[in-house]
């Protein structure tokens, strides 16, 4: 069994195993994956030192690794930052070190869209991304016509106390600590690779990329104000999410020659949108990403936050094995009744019930699931929310990944 | 001078601008409480089209922002204020931001005659505690999309009992992530992910519908 197995055997198998469900064959077992924005980690560090402190971080990640064994461990104790990577989208170098957002970098740049523990909020609180309305309406046209100048001339200044004046002593300074600590992110990632192979655990080699309505309401409109555009404003609305599509492929194909393979897209105006709205506002350009990227050989991993359930026919827009998709509330069940064959699905652990439930109705849920999502290959077994409470018992964790080893198997 | 059904109709379907041009014109000869009940009406079948899969969470979202458009014609004018059906004590919990969910279910319990004190995101149990001994209401609603949410939730249920208010009030839990395991964790009374059930689930704890 795997107890006699060197980390170097465990990650070349755990990978293989996630790498051919992805590709919708039948691996030797169901693959456990597991994504943290920190929560579960705060088991071994405090919440403040996992956004500011990567040594941390690190450490209590491959802790949190060591003592569950997963067959993937995705660790996000950053906010979105995906703003920051379009205004760079033209310096591959550059663009994806900052897209995730971390504590020392507002400290460079005293940007409006985060706050976070021991700065605005007292120091054993959790991060928060608060984003805001950093566009008016008048605006979408500049957005259009060139979208990585505007945010960088216009949308910068207003979302970051340091880069108000553009140009100023203050501004190059504070873009200057920005860089240092942009790479030093990335050494952090890094190390944090590094860590976790030498326990045996691999980790997914990432890029990202967006869907270009969500980056209208995370970074510039907010949600409600994206939601209302549609409404009110459908053209411009329109031609904003055309013109981003560019940028937002220079994102993803950034990190390609450094090996990444997946693109990291999380939804988050998916599960408003009717059909209707959704097939004219949404899905058009989050499809046309997603293909060329894959056309540049970056499958996608895309994140469909919400309820999903009536997108679901959409996917098959997309050709056969473009990519993952990890559900958070839609039952992977009736996904898979849709998808099977044609998209690898992620999902289907509720985080309440392993907060909640004993040991054996965790094993009990796994088995049942799994006795329906296996057969055929081309399902990843993971926590539906991107995260597993602090509160929850380490007997739980550690029920699902026996229940997974004992009825995973094909 | 149109009619209130021509009101209750454009609203249904959404149409802000002739919702609006509407309300200018009624507002001069209706008496404002008419106008209000005309706006629950419209809102109740919104929901159900929300409950029937026919209207989605972008529809809701227009839907309070044409309820808010229309509160800030009619709320001026409103010379006495309207008995409401009771009191709820809102507010996004502890360590959450999220609001867009809750302020959904604001408007559409204040279309349902509730007043709703809104205590805003990021709020501590001692808010929470402070409100109910403020405002004396029947019911708490915390709203939380965070998983670490529910974790806040439980304690301001304790907090409230700390304070021995747990008893004159009824809790109803909402938000993305609560469901029957975190009523049970956090001890409401009550949970609901979607803003209409939970105005139903509201009425049905004071026993005032089936
Ligand atoms: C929009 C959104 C945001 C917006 C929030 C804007 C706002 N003002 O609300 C922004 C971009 C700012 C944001 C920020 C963040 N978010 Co966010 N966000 C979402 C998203 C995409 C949608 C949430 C939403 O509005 N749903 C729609 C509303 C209408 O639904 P609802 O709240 O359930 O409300 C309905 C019912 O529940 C009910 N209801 C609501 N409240 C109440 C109350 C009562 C009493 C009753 C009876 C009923 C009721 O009525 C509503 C209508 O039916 C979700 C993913 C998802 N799809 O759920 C992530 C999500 C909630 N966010 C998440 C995260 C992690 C964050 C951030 C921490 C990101 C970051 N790393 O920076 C920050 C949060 C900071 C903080 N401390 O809170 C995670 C939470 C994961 C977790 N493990 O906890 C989610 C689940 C995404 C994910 N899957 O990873 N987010």
């Amino acid at each position: 069994m795997s107890r006699s197995r060197s980390p170097e055997e465990l990650v070349k198998e755990r990978m293989e195993r996630i790498e051919k469900a992805i590709d919708l064959k039948e691996p030797d077992r169901v693959p456990l994956f597991i994504f943290t924005c920190g929560d579960v980690l705060r088991k071994y560090a405090k919440g403040y030192e996992l956004y500011f402190n990567y040594d941390k971080t690190c450490e209590a990640s491959i802790r949190f690794a060591s003592e569950f064994p997963v067959d993937s461990l995705g660790v996000v104790t950053a906010a979105e930052g995906f703003v920051f990577s379009l205004a760079f989208a033209d310096y591959p170098d550059i663009a994806p070190s900052i897209r995730f957002w971390s504590g020392p970098m507002h400290d460079a740049l005293l940007d409006r869209y985060t706050r976070w523990p021991g700065r605005e909020l007292p120091e054993d609180s959790i991060l928060q991304f608060i984003g805001g309305q950093f566009m008016n309406v008048e605006e979408y046209g500049r957005l259009s016509d060139d979208p990585i100048s505007f945010i960088n001339e216009v949308i910068l200044p207003r979302s970051c106390l340091n880069l108000e004046k553009p140009g100023s002593a203050k501004a190059n300074a504070s873009l200057i600590r920005l860089g240092v600590e942009a790479s030093r992110f990335l050494k952090f990632l890094g190390d944090l690779a590094v860590g976790l192979a030498k326990v045996g655990i691999p980790s997914l080699p990432l890029t990202f990329a967006y869907a270009p309505l969500d980056f209208i309401g995370d970074f510039l409109r907010y949600p409600t104000g994206a939601l209302l555009d549609v409404r009110r404003y459908p053209d411009r609305v329109k031609q904003a999410c055309e013109a981003l599509v560019n940028p937002i492929i220079k994102i993803g194909l950034s990190l390609k020659p450094a090996g990444a393979k997946y693109a990291f897209i999380p939804l988050h105006l998916n599960e408003y949108l009717s059909p209707k709205l959704y097939s004219e506002f949404y899905w058009p350009t989050l499809r046309k990403i997603i293909e060329m990227l894959y056309d540049q050989g970056i499958k996608s991993l895309v994140f469909f936050e919400g309820w999903h359930d009536i997108h679901l026919e959409t996917i098959l827009d997309l050709p056969r094995g473009w990519g993952v998709a990890y559900f958070e509330k839609t039952d992977v069940r009736k996904a898979k009744k849709i998808l099977e064959g044609h998209t690898c699905i992620m999902g289907g652990i509720p985080p309440s019930m392993l907060l909640q439930e004993t040991p054996d109705k965790i094993k009990e849920y796994v088995r049942s699931l799994l006795e329906e999502m296996k057969p055929g290959g081309g399902f990843i077994l993971a926590p539906g929310v991107a995260d597993i409470p602090k509160e929850t018992p380490s007997e739980n964790i550690k029920a699902l990944i026996e229940a997974v080893e004992e009825y995973g198997r094909y | 001078m149109p009619s209130l059904d021509e009101l209750i109709d454009a609203f249904i379907e959404l149409d802000e601008e002739r919702v609006l041009s509407l309300v200018e014109k009624l507002v001069v000869e209706v008496p404002p409480p008419d106008i209000l009940e005309a706006c629950r009406k419209a809102t109740v079948v919104i929901g159900e089209r929300f409950e029937k899969g026919e209207y989605f969470l972008s529809e809701l979202v227009y839907a309070g922002e044409i309820f808010r458009r229309i509160m800030d014609i009619v709320l001026p004018r409103l010379r006495e204020e309207v008995k409401p059906v009771a009191t709820i004590v809102l507010g996004t919990v502890e360590g959450d931001i999220h609001d867009i969910g809750k302020n959904i279910f604001k408007a559409f319990a204040e279309a349902a005659g509730f007043k709703v004190i809104d205590l805003g995101v990021d709020t501590s149990p001692e808010r929470f505690v402070e409100a109910v001994r403020n405002y004396n209401p029947e019911i708490v609603g915390m709203s939380g999309l965070l998983t670490i949410a529910i974790e806040s939730m439980r304690r301001v249920v304790e907090a409230l009992k700390q304070a021995g208010l747990r008893d004159r009030v009824k809790i109803i839990i909402g938000g993305g992530r609560v469901d029957e395991y975190a009523r049970r964790y956090t001890g409401a009374d009550e949970w609901a992910d979607n803003a209409m059930v939970g105005v139903r689930k509201c009425k049905q704890m004071l026993g005032l519908e089936g």
